[in-house]
């Protein structure tokens, strides 16, 4: 029955559910907007990799390079879009 | 059919690596797709006409239990790829059916919510806000609906013909595909609801 819940695999879950306490408590303490968001960043960003590195076993392999190079591109062109667009339509610069 | 046993039996073979890579691409592409959605959503959020506004609609208490169903789901499924690699097909069909209970039990409460909205009036076509959060959260929802049948089919699958490179391969890429939905989650969670609600 051990065997079957590798220590990896729940510690990274008991992180994952640590994160999201964290993140809660944007909405039920009294923070300012900028710190708030800055918060939900970091851990909106640390759970993206930790799904990636611990349940996705993206690193494994020897294609490991073009997966992540893949992976991290995408997000690359990702941001640009958002915050290409957030420039242009709501920060009008 | 060449077989490579150092490696475990989903990229066993040339044919099943560059299945897991090809899938890879795809998730990059639906990162794209998110991010067209997210941009629409930050770009129109505030644009709420006569409706409500995030804070007034969005509650803490479904979107809580949502999360954990979806992040245990995803805990799960990957206890589901660690048991297949040991060779445990039973414990791989139970962990795979509760991640698709859970992933279930995910869209039953996304689904109420959703109703819930339409009911206080705030329809995919109240206001542009309205609009862009019903079709981001749709979209994802849409995702979580075919996963469920693509999970079912995998599970007959393994049950019928058993742990071989192939069907290993399609269980080890519906993970992916499980884990991908959730980290989607994690964004919609943080920078949708929270900020929403801040």
């Amino acid at each position: 029955m051990k065997e079957l819940f590798p220590a990896k695999q729940v510690m990274g879950f008991v992180f994952s559910l640590i994160l999201t306490a964290v993140a809660l408590a944007v909405y039920f303490l009294d923070m300012s907007f900028a710190i708030g968001l800055t918060v939900l960043v970091v851990t909106a960003f640390i759970q993206a990799l930790l799904q990636l590195v611990v349940f996705m076993h993206a690193g494994e392999t020897k294609d490991k390079w073009s997966i992540y190079g893949n992976v991290y591109f995408m997000i690359f062109i990702a941001l640009i879009t958002i915050f290409g667009t957030l420039f242009l339509f709501n920060w009008d610069m | 059919m060449k077989l490579d046993h150092s490696q475990p039996l989903e990229y066993s073979t040339g044919q099943n690596n560059l299945n897991i890579f090809g899938f890879w691409i795809f998730l990059g592409a639906e990162i794209m797709l998110f991010a067209t959605l997210f941009t629409t959503y930050f770009t129109l959020e505030h644009r709420t006409g006569n409706g409500p506004t995030g804070a007034e609609i969005f509650e803490i208490t479904p979107v809580l239990i949502e999360t954990i169903l979806l992040l245990t789901s995803s805990f799960v499924i990957g206890l589901g790829i660690h048991a297949m690699r040991l060779g445990k097909i039973k414990a791989m069909i139970s962990f795979f059916s509760i991640t698709l209970l859970l992933g279930l039990g995910f869209l039953g409460f996304e689904i109420f919510e959703f109703v819930h909205y339409v009911h206080i009036g705030a329809g995919l076509q109240t206001s542009a806000f309205t609009a862009s959060l019903l079709t981001t959260l749709g979209t994802h929802g849409a995702h979580v609906t075919f996963g469920l049948f693509w999970g079912l089919a995998i599970i007959l699958q393994v049950k019928k013909r058993g742990l071989t490179p192939e069907t290993a391969n399609k269980s080890f890429i519906f993970s992916l595909y499980w884990h991908f939905l959730d980290v989607v989650w994690i964004f919609i969670f943080s920078f949708i609801y929270l900020k929403g609600m801040m």
